[in-house]
């Protein structure tokens, strides 16, 4: 018997089944891959797993026990969230440790004491960053892997749930991620690893099960699948993953033209965009990408420089200017930077084009309903109505309410920053399509994205950037993988701009 | 979840959708605690108690309307009564001992209002301040500023011509509750109907987010500081016309109870849920308590404890129905 079995398990919303008969058995010393588009049901079966809900039906066996008559049980379950969930302003070793029943001291908190402690696990999980750091000054990165350490600091944990964890990593934290995960398994524990990015799966994964619509349709060992299966089993139906998304129309004529910018994480920046094009943006988290998108956008302010766009000055400094311009930002950050969580998705999306429905007597509601249906039609957003609150849609039905919001006001310039972040491939390909469609229709797009896959099957050009500056810039389809790498770790790096110079003539 | 591909089979019904609305509970409960009220106390259905009732609402219920439309977009003035105080006690001087014409004065005075509300605001907005922690101090001025100009007095022989506007009856409703009724019209157009009021709820939620949009999120807060300020004078001033003087207390009951008056309603103090009209709700069952509670005879000295044990009371079903909703709702 596996060591955790769960066996026939259902979950029952009104009106809705959320899951229904799932059967999942996780072993221990192996790392079993939970795949799924959005909204096949993964978060309800961690969410009953971890004991914050529970099944309508089924059954849970930990080490043959029912968890439900031995509450205890759950404390072997742990979850990390895709989303961080640290506490910003305390302290790295506190974080790792509170409630602080775990450090063992009794009633009182010894920092030094726990400190000390905090430092084992910041070596064992590679974590550079002090235990006496505040959480908000160390790196994303090192957030991620403080909240894997701050669940394996449960001595009673022996499944570690893993839901997108290298979601803000670059291919070298993976990696640390990877020999951490590695190391847990000599320790006599489970991986459950929840990912969307197939390398990943097929690097760490030893047994793999697969949800759709709320029903386990697959299962078994990840080294008698391919990709291709596991995509069909996923999604239902064969999704070429070789397929290109470049826009096919001519290159036409600059569209903005950015000069010298400057500001807080980039400096001396300059790069057009034509149109017809999708530029691409690569580099490491923190290479000043967003950064430098969020200033051109006006919602950061620029120390130097000027944008042109269209031949005529831009204002800086000034996001209702922006879109009234024509450009409209998505953010990487969703939560953060895009939607309103509380108000329905017909809210949502009725608020970017309130002046094409409103008048002297207000909002007319008819017109926005129509607007907003075929949005929601449009970018085939799934919800049981327009009057489904946002905060309940699953990550890719907000992403592409964000997107069709922001298409209902017909812009001319589109940033997209990691757009498909956390967002199952089949959603994925229908973002890039849209991507390739606008582009050829003449707006010009600008794609920031850290996975490297993603920006050579969409992007016409690709930008790289090394700590805040342009390394290279490169016809997409003509650059190998290697050379893109080279210029986003900008490998010798004691003279980036020298580099960058010389290198020019040869990339373009 | 699988929750979209299933749920969009099944539409919830009328009924479904009229129990989800969020003002419906707090309706019931209003319903309900009048009902009681009329079923325990002969007193309390009579008309002179009613009118009592309704012209005690309309002046907290102005500041609430005020106090609930800044808790929409995330904000909260604590000054809103202390600036009620100050424009009413502002126009008594201007009308008594500056001799203006009472129009003059009361516009006067509203302009004042809307100064000092605008003034939160600017203070809020450009120094990036909470309005919370702002507010108290401002209340401390513009409070501090009543007794400077007053040195405690009541102002008397305000003229007779306005105090219609407080103590009058029109179709057999308080003029001031009447008032109150329209300006809540003209809220609920602005918060539902209009670009405005959508954008304040943007602003609640998410303001990063209104203003990745493009949204002027600075100049929306203005307008509401503003607006906000303006009421809480016109409170201040038909409190002034009811009296018949212009007290330097006016004001010190405003600060609080639109703040409870507003959570039983249904507004989020976190920003970006509700509506005044459920907030006015709950100013009606405040005020029914609190009529319950003298028609009963309870101790002056034991009001406050039961008036305030009846809001806990009534606040925590609200988040336990809340509660409940979520666990079996998706």
């Amino acid at each position: 018997m596996a060591y955790l079995e769960v066996s026939g398990l259902g979950r029952d919303f009104p009106g809705v089944t959320a899951l229904d008969g799932v059967d999942l058995s996780i072993e221990l010393g192996r790392t079993h891959i939970l795949a799924g588009e959005n909204g096949a049901g993964k978060s309800t079966l961690v969410k009953i797993l971890t004991g914050s809900d529970r099944a309508s039906r089924g059954s849970i066996l930990i080490e043959g026990q029912d968890p439900l008559e031995h509450p205890d049980m759950f404390r072997k379950i742990a979850y990390v969230p895709q989303e961080l969930s640290l506490f910003p302003d305390v302290s790295v070793a506190e974080n790792l440790f509170m409630p602080f029943d775990r450090t063992g001291h009794g009633g009182l908190v010894s920092r030094k004491r726990m400190e000390a402690e905090a430092q084992t696990y910041l070596d064992r999980f590679g974590i550079e960053a002090r235990p006496s750091d505040l959480v908000r000054h160390i790196s994303v990165p090192d957030q991620q892997l403080l909240q894997i350490a701050r669940a394996s600091t449960n001595r009673d944990m022996k499944v570690l749930i893993l839901d997108e964890p290298t979601s803000a990593l670059t291919a070298r934290e993976v990696q640390r991620v990877f020999d951490v995960i590695r190391g847990f398994l000599d320790r006599d524990h489970a991986i459950v690893f929840i990912s969307h990015k197939m390398e990943e799966v097929f690097a760490i994964g030893d047994d793999y099960t697969v949800l759709r619509n709320g029903e386990k349709v697959d299962a078994g060992l990840v080294a008698e699948i391919d990709e291709t299966g596991l995509i069909r089993a996923m999604s239902g139906r064969e999704i070429s993953i070789d397929d290109h998304f470049r826009p096919d129309a001519a290159v036409g004529e600059t569209l903005m033209q950015v000069d010298g910018l400057g500001g807080s994480m980039f400096d001396d920046v300059s790069f057009a965009l034509r149109r017809g094009e999708i530029l691409g943006f690569a580099g490491l988290v923190g290479a000043g990408r967003s950064e430098l998108m969020q200033t051109i956008f006006g919602f950061r302010k620029a120390r130097t420089g000027r944008i042109r766009v269209e031949g005529r000055d831009w204002r800086l400094g000034d996001t209702t200017s922006a879109v009234a311009g024509g450009m409209l930002y998505l953010s990487e950050e969703r939560k953060h930077h895009g939607i309103f969580p509380l108000l329905s998705l017909r809210d949502n999306i009725g608020i970017s084009v309130l002046t094409l429905t409103s008048g002297a007597m207000g909002i007319d509601f008819a017109k926005e309903r129509g607007l907003v249906r075929r949005v929601i039609d449009n970018y085939s957003i799934r919800a049981s109505g327009p009057q489904q609150r946002m905060s309940t849609l699953s990550g890719g039905n907000q992403q592409k309410a964000i997107i069709g919001r922001a298409m209902a006001t017909t812009p001319r310039i589109l940033i997209f920053d990691e757009p498909t972040k956390g967002i199952d491939i089949r959603t994925k390909a229908e973002i890039y399509r849209i991507m390739k469609t606008l582009a050829e229709e003449g707006v010009g797009i600008i794609l920031i994205s850290s996975e490297m896959t993603e920006l050579r099957r969409c992007a016409s050009r690709i930008i790289t950037m090394h700590g805040g500056r342009i390394t290279g810039d490169f016809d997409a389809a003509t650059t190998s993988t290697e050379t893109l790498v080279g210029a986003i770790f900008a490998t010798d790096s004691a003279s980036d701009q020298a580099r960058t110079d010389a290198e020019k003539p040869h990339v373009h | 979840m699988s929750t979209d591909t299933h749920a969009a089979a099944n539409r919830p019904s009328a009924l479904a959708t009229l129990i989800r609305n969020p003002l419906a509970g707090v309706f019931v409960a209003l319903t309900a605690i009048f009902a009681v009220s009329a079923i325990i106390s002969p007193y309390f259905m009579t008309a002179y108690n009613l009118s009592v009732i309704a012209r005690g609402v309309a002046f907290v219920g102005l500041v609430t309307i005020a106090q609930s439309s800044l808790m929409i977009l995330g904000e909260l003035d604590l000054s809103l009564g202390t600036i009620g105080g100050l424009c009413g006690v502002v126009s008594g001087m201007l009308m008594v001992q500056a001799g203006l014409p009472w129009g003059v004065a009361l516009v006067l005075a509203l302009m004042l209002g809307m100064a000092l509300g605008l003034l939160n605001g600017f203070l809020v907005t450009a120094l990036g301040l909470h309005s919370l922690v702002l507010t108290i101090g401002t209340a401390g001025i513009y409070g501090g500023a009543i007794l400077v100009l007053t040195k405690g007095v009541a102002i008397t022989g305000i003229p007779e011509g306005i105090q219609f506007l407080g103590r009058g009856d029109v179709l057999g409703m308080p003029v001031p509750f009447l008032i109150m009724l329209l300006v809540l019209a003209v809220a609920l157009f602005l918060t539902t109907r209009t670009p405005i009021g959508r954008y304040m709820y943007a602003i609640g939620n998410n303001a990063a987010a209104a203003r990745m949009l493009g949204i002027r999120v600075d100049r929306i807060r203005l307008l509401v500081f503003t607006l906000a300020g303006g009421l809480a004078a016109l409170a201040g001033m038909l409190m002034v016309a009811r009296l018949g003087t212009a007290q330097p207390s006016i004001g010190q009951a405003w600060v609080l109870a639109p703040i409870a008056a507003s959570v039983i309603g249904g507004v989020a103090t976190t920003g970006g849920v509700g509506s005044p009209l459920g907030a006015i709700f709950g100013a009606g069952i405040i005020a029914i308590i609190e009529n319950i509670i003298v028609l009963f005879g309870v101790s002056p000295y034991w009001q406050g404890v039961v008036s305030g044990a009846i809001v806990v009371l009534a606040i925590s079903f609200d988040a336990l129905s809340r509660r409940y909703l979520r666990r079996d709702g998706a």
